[in-house]
């Protein structure tokens, strides 16, 4: 044991850690902008994501293995506005200087979206509210790619020997996003205007997107859990007629979700809300077309 | 909406009359600022989409953040008399069982911010009652380097009074604990917690799966040594560990530490008997394991921790040489049932030295008793900020006495949205 950890400081006082590294180190936050990296990084990066989608982003540990794996990181990207606030400051005290905030290594996508949901005020009497506004900023897919567009000016700089490679492969996500996108936004025509209920504030950024309209939501207040006596409240100001659907996402417990459905024969749908949220959704393309998909069976052919 | 055009369609002439900017890259721009004036006017009315956030009052920016930590409980004993001592150890006043009825805990008070581009400093102050009297304990007051600093990656130094590298629960603040009060080895021999003036120095490996080493030197003025001269190093500390997933949802980390002093200034005890002087030596191991059945930590976790200690004291207690090892060990398990509901169960114990004749009789003499301590906890955590935690002691401290005891808690968090050590 002693011996591998000098022999690992010797190899790591030789050679400066650019000669060593092959591929681009790249710690996302999240499994969508491990994605969306993998997208435009090709194999030229190396990609992993500190949180999967069956994890609360909000609240993860700083687990020793995420230090190491900040610890190598040439790029860290995540959502930000203060999604990460409970775990990446502890982590981020063991990244590399080219990866600190302000930093061209830094990237954080709610930087350069458009941000909904800023509170007027700000008391933890309204729960764990975010002062930044909504940090889900990926699931309303024109902010795709603005964000990629960022992502792909970051990777030129770290990495401008593969500008080429970098360049071909964002034009190519660029247009097929744009197809897509055109698309999705005829297939969405049909569910505009219903009415939903929610669990916590993910879905905003989709929402909006589409159309839909949040009617009420499981949890008291943001970060704080329903209880039997809120969704008792929620159950007397709703009804099959005035709610169209409730909407979780696979970290939310289903509990409430199911309890409500089942008192009102409210239908009730899991939305991926990121890749590996559900079997289809492996990426960013996918999310989208498999969330438009659950939400047109339950709302359009309802 | 119109000034945003009429900016672009300026900084637009500026750049063609300069003839500076690749065409390609305004255009971009342009066509950037256009999308988002479009989207702001597509916006208006019925949604708050705003891209103002990038503008913020100045002013309170370059203050600290700012952190309360308060908390309150009630205690019942069934031991009315004197806690007995730790047989076979003398302890400081923090390691023992704490006031009865109802009382404020400790009071935290917590500044922090980064000083400039090298450095992050901290404060914590805790204010507690102590003999009847209002007291400010500071708890830690350091400076670390942050990775700017010159220092090869990985590499940290911090500096002040700080909850150093020992154990799993040393680094971490009380109101952070799982349990109401601090396990017997930690009472025993920390006095609750080593929080020494010193430095320390860590590097975290650039291995594949975690590896820290570190290693630090302090005045030697708190347990486990206490008492140093104050002219040289007091103690030396060493620790390595390393850890990793088993697979997405099961983690682990284990460690070996080390401090080590001298103390011509005496380690005596809060009752004042039984001084020691000389070299302390404490070794300690610790080892967590934790498991979200669901994936998701805030809706169920399953942890097990377990910490081991041994002291070699080699010196005199009351002018009497003594040199002898004594352990001390805790295991603890906490399941958190849903996102508002933990339960938690721990067992800790020591393990005395043998004495020399002129200790027999003492509080040094553990009469080959070992004291034992039982918690069982349950707490109820409303949100990040608060929680309130019913706890049931026994300890079994001295041949012949049982304690059994009961504590109600409460622990809340104001302002500043601190991220949670592993």
């Amino acid at each position: 044991m002693l011996k591998k950890i000098i022999t690992l400081i010797i190899i790591q006082f030789s050679f400066p850690s650019t000669l060593i590294a092959k591929e681009l180190n790249v710690f996302a936050c999240e499994p969508e902008w491990k994605s969306l990296v993998e997208e435009i990084g090709g194999e030229k990066v190396k990609a992993i994501s500190a949180t999967h989608a069956k994890q609360d982003p909000h609240y993860i540990r700083a687990r020793p293995s995420l230090i190491s794996k900040i610890r190598r990181a040439d790029l860290i990207f995540c959502s930000g506005a203060g999604l990460e606030v409970g775990w990446m400051p502890i982590l981020i005290q063991k990244a590399k200087a080219e990866v600190q905030p302000g930093s061209i290594g830094y990237l954080m996508a709610s930087k350069y979206t458009p941000i909904i949901d800023i509170p007027k005020s700000i008391d933890r009497g309204h729960g764990d509210i975010h002062p930044e506004g909504n940090p889900h900023v990926h699931l309303d897919p024109n902010n795709i790619p603005i964000i990629a567009k960022e992502l792909y000016r970051r990777l030129v700089i770290i990495d401008p020997i593969n500008k080429s490679y970098y360049n071909s492969r964002y034009n190519n996500f660029i247009s097929r996003w744009d197809k897509s996108l055109l698309e999705w936004e005829k297939e969405i025509q049909d569910i505009k205007g219903k009415n939903i209920v929610i669990h916590h504030k993910s879905f905003d950024y989709m929402f909006y997107w589409m159309g839909l309209n949040e009617v009420a939501a499981l949890e008291i207040k943001p970060g704080i859990p329903p209880t039997a006596a809120h969704l008792n409240d929620i159950l007397q100001t709703v009804n099959k007629d005035t709610v169209d659907l409730i909407v979780v996402s696979p970290y939310d417990p289903p509990k409430g979700a199911t309890w409500l459905s089942n008192k009102t024969k409210i239908p009730f749908v899991i939305l991926p809300y990121t890749i590996g949220g559900n079997e289809e959704s492996n990426n960013l393309f996918a999310l989208f077309d498999s969330s438009i998909k659950i939400l047109q069976d339950a709302l359009y052919y309802k | 909406m119109y000034i945003y055009k009429i900016i672009a369609s300026f900084i637009l002439t500026l750049f063609v009359f300069t003839k500076f900017v690749v065409a390609d890259e305004l255009e971009d721009r342009v066509k950037e600022l256009e999308e988002k004036i479009a989207k702001m006017e597509s916006s208006d009315g019925n949604n708050s989409l705003s891209t103002s956030t990038k503008t913020k009052i100045y002013g309170n920016e370059f203050n600290p953040s700012i952190g309360i930590i308060l908390n309150g409980k009630y205690n019942n004993f069934s031991m009315k008399s004197a806690e007995p001592a730790v047989k076979g150890f003398v302890i400081g006043h923090e390691g023992e069982r704490g006031r009865e009825g109802l009382q404020l805990g400790e009071s935290e008070l917590n500044f922090s911010s980064n000083i400039d581009d090298k450095f992050y400093g901290s404060m914590t102050a805790a204010i507690v009652k102590e003999d009847g009297e209002d007291k400010v304990e500071l708890e830690e007051a350091y400076l670390m380097t942050t990775p700017n600093f010159n220092f090869p990656d990985g590499m940290s130094l911090k500096a002040g009074k700080a909850f150093w590298t020992l154990g799993y629960m040393n680094e971490h603040h009380v109101h952070a604990d799982d349990f109401a009060n601090r396990p017997l080895p930690y009472r025993v021999y920390l006095n609750k917690s080593w929080n020494d003036e010193g430095a320390e120095i860590t590097y975290t490996l650039p291995t594949d799966y975690y590896a820290e080493i570190g290693a630090g030197m302090f005045r030697g003025d708190d347990y486990p040594i206490k008492g140093g001269d104050g002219e040289s190093v007091g103690a030396m500390s060493a620790f390595a560990r390393i850890g990793g997933d088993i697979d997405q949802d099961q983690n682990w980390r284990m460690g070996l530490y080390y401090v080590d002093g001298d103390n011509s200034g005496g380690r005596a005890g809060n009752d004042g008997d039984n001084t020691f002087k000389g070299d302390s030596s404490l070794y300690v191991t610790d080892f967590r394991y934790s498991y979200a059945p669901t994936g998701n930590v805030r809706e169920q976790e399953l942890t097990l921790q377990g910490e081991f200690f041994a002291r070699n004291e080699d010196g005199t207690y009351d002018d009497i040489v003594f040199n002898g090892t004594s352990y001390g060990w805790y295991a603890q398990s906490v399941y958190k049932f849903n996102s508002r509901w933990r339960g938690g169960l721990r067992y800790s114990q020591m393990e005395t030295a043998g004495v020399p004749t002129g200790l027999i009789g003492t509080n040094m003499d553990g009469e080959g008793f070992d004291p034992t301590s039982i918690a069982i906890m349950t707490d109820w955590t409303n949100s990040e900020f608060s929680r309130v935690r019913w706890q049931i002691n026994q300890d079994k401290l001295a041949s012949g006495s049982t304690d059994n005891q009961f504590t109600v808690q409460y622990i809340i968090s104001i302002g500043a949205h601190g991220a949670h050590k592993f």
